[in-house]
């Protein structure tokens, strides 16, 4: 039986975080996702519920996508973070690449989603 | 006012939005699962008050609500994403599906659109600035409802005069099977226009090898 993983989603938007956790539970059913609606609120979230996954939005009012995962990933390093960003300028792809973390864009497709939530389990 | 750009140009502007347009419409099309059909972008030179009406004649002079960015770079402007008021929640049940009951519907449509927004701004301005080459930040998305004067009004921009001129960039789309259309506009002011029509030509030219 497949083991049941966490995932922290990370945006500011309600509607954006409602619509990747549809297609999460959809998917992935069982799993537990819990949220966070800024780059503060996912590093408190992250440290007290160390998911398996995390998705960071990018834009976000306060500290941004960006920071909050460069801070997460230095305490952190074996954190499996990916970027899901309307920011698809190249800059903001090559510094996910930098700190070693994916980049997937808005709208994310269903296939790219589970492809990233698969990863640990080849 | 067709003068401010000569006709190379106006070509070449049209064609790297028509790019950025339609990873607009690509991002668009996945969240209603359904074709977005374009019109080819119009370029204007306008006062504020001619952009409004000319925004007022196109939603029927009704209400629209749009979602605007500001953006900032070697150009400067906003971005617009406007749908005539009646057509929005259509768009948001595409996104969250039948399922939801009508009073939870309306009270995330703002929210929802704003997403949109976020999205749809953000696709064609990355896309614009991968093809020049050039860093644009962009501010979050704000919500706006009201006629065109009112969408249209970033607080600084309110004159009549010539002198406060605007270049008006807009594109239709329309989702015809799920009764969602809305335009998306760009606003520079003349300065800003003239920098971003370089960049644009350079960019053309170089890759034609001009």
């Amino acid at each position: 039986m497949a083991v049941k993983k966490t995932v922290l989603l990370v945006d500011d938007s309600r509607v954006a975080r409602m619509m990747t956790r549809k297609m999460i539970e959809t998917d992935r059913p069982g799993w537990q996702v819990v949220e966070a609606a800024t780059g503060e609120e996912a590093l408190e979230v992250y440290s007290r519920v160390l998911p398996d996954f995390v998705i960071m939005d990018v834009n976000m009012p306060g500290m941004g996508g960006l920071e909050a995962t460069k801070r997460l990933m230095g305490v952190y390093p074996q954190a499996v973070v990916t970027l899901l960003t309307a920011n698809i300028q190249d800059p903001v792809r090559d510094q996910a690449e930098e700190m070693g973390v994916g980049f997937m864009s808005k709208p994310v497709r269903g296939d790219v989603l589970m492809a990233f939530l698969g990863v640990d389990e080849e | 006012m067709t003068d401010f750009l000569n006709e190379v140009q106006r070509d070449a502007v049209t064609e790297i939005i028509n790019i950025a347009i339609g990873q607009a419409a690509s991002a668009l099309s996945q969240l209603v699962d359904d074709e977005v059909r374009l019109s080819v972008p119009l370029v204007h030179f306008l006062t504020p008050g001619q952009a409004a009406a000319r925004l007022d004649e196109e939603t029927g002079g009704g209400e629209s609500v749009a979602v605007r960015q500001t953006f900032h770079g070697r150009f400067n402007g906003d971005i617009m994403l406007i749908f005539p008021e009646r057509r929005s929640l259509h768009l948001v049940r595409q996104m969250l599906g039948d399922d939801l009951p009508v009073d939870q519907l309306t009270e995330l449509e703002q929210e929802a659109l704003m997403e949109v927004g976020n999205i749809i701004l953000n696709a064609c301005l990355g896309s614009l600035a991968n093809q020049l080459g050039m860093g644009v930040e962009s501010s979050l998305p704000c919500y706006i409802r009201g006629r065109g004067g009112r969408i249209l009004d970033n607080g600084e921009r309110s004159g009549t005069d010539e002198s406060e001129m605007v270049m008006f960039l807009h594109v239709d789309f329309a989702v015809r099977a799920k009764d969602v259309h809305g335009y998306l506009a760009f606003v520079m002011d003349i300065t800003s226009a003239h920098h971003f029509v370089d960049a644009v030509h350079a960019y053309v030219m170089a890759q034609i090898g001009e």
